[in-house]
């Protein structure tokens, strides 16, 4: 029984994120993901990242899905705000990742925008190869 | 460049806020300060960072940064509650933001030092200072004031 227990407990968390992937697979994102540029004052289609999706209640960390011109998936991102990383009494835990596969990972430095106006570095899960990056470069 | 009509809107609002004090007309081409950041956002500036005006002289901010929104927002209370860092009897101003392409400006009708911040990224060090000059009568005067101090000085 105690097996039985483990093995659905472990089915279910193979399953669910596959599930989630193919809901998020195109733009818009099923849930509660509202279009970034109709939720604070940026571009529709940001270079380098794509058109951005979030769901309000999880800023400023995210997770922001982003997608190409085709509104294909491309991409993770969470943004993390630098003075919460430095700061011993703050974490992020259990942060959504609907994205499915990751091919590679970004991390860097952002000087902050509408949405999420404090310094903060962006963790990129890359759900595309690094040459298909290309497709949210413009 | 896009010359919205809520830029035209606050051009003259700022123009017509500041008539009480000291009337002026547009002198000559406006001084430009454009807003920029480089590819992954890691780096925000003004460019300039300071500027001189002549007085009436327009200055217009054009954001040239395709992946983010700036603002230029004069350091004041009426601005979020931010210390005042332009002349006392001037009028402050907040562009809200421009998305890239789109400029917004002002005329500053009195002389002084101004400053002005980017609200998304005042924290990332995006600010910017304006020396607005006096009128060319009172320069003229200051530099002969200043010249008959100095023979003054030299003669004693």
């Amino acid at each position: 029984m105690r097996f039985s227990l483990a093995a659905l407990a472990l089915a279910g968390m193979f399953a669910s994120p596959a599930l989630a992937a193919d809901q998020v697979a195109k733009a818009p994102p099923d849930g509660d993901y509202r279009k970034v540029s109709e939720l604070v004052k940026l571009p529709d289609f940001l270079p380098g990242l794509g058109q951005l999706f979030v769901d309000p209640a999880t800023l400023p960390a995210g997770p922001f899905l982003a997608y190409d011109h085709d509104g294909s998936l491309v991409s993770t991102i969470y943004m993390l705000p630098v003075a919460d990383l430095t700061d011993k009494d703050k974490s992020f835990d259990d942060l959504a990742a609907p994205g499915g596969a990751v091919d590679h990972v970004d991390v860097y430095f952002n000087a902050g925008h509408p949405g999420v106006e404090m310094p903060h570095a962006h963790v990129v899960l890359w759900h595309v190869r690094a040459a298909d990056e290309a497709r949210v470069a413009q | 460049m896009i010359a919205t009509r809520r830029t035209v809107l606050r051009i003259g609002g700022v123009i017509l806020a500041g008539l009480a004090g000291t009337a002026s007309g547009s002198t000559g081409e406006a001084a430009e300060i454009a807003m920029r950041g480089n590819e992954d956002g890691s780096d925000v500036w003004y460019d300039p960072v300071g500027l001189h005006v002549r007085p009436g002289q327009t200055i217009r901010w054009t954001n040239h940064d395709a992946g983010n929104a700036h603002t230029a927002t004069a350091y004041h209370p009426h601005n979020a509650g931010h210390p005042t860092r332009i002349p006392q009897d001037a009028a402050p101003w907040n562009s809200d933001y421009l998305l890239p392409g789109e400029s917004f400006a002002v005329t500053l009708l009195v002389e002084g030092v101004y400053d002005y911040f980017c609200i998304p990224h005042e924290l990332a060090g995006m600010v910017g200072r304006i020396l607005r000059g006096g009128s060319v009568r009172r320069s003229q005067t200051a530099q002969r004031d200043h010249r008959e101090r100095f023979v003054a000085r030299c003669i004693s």
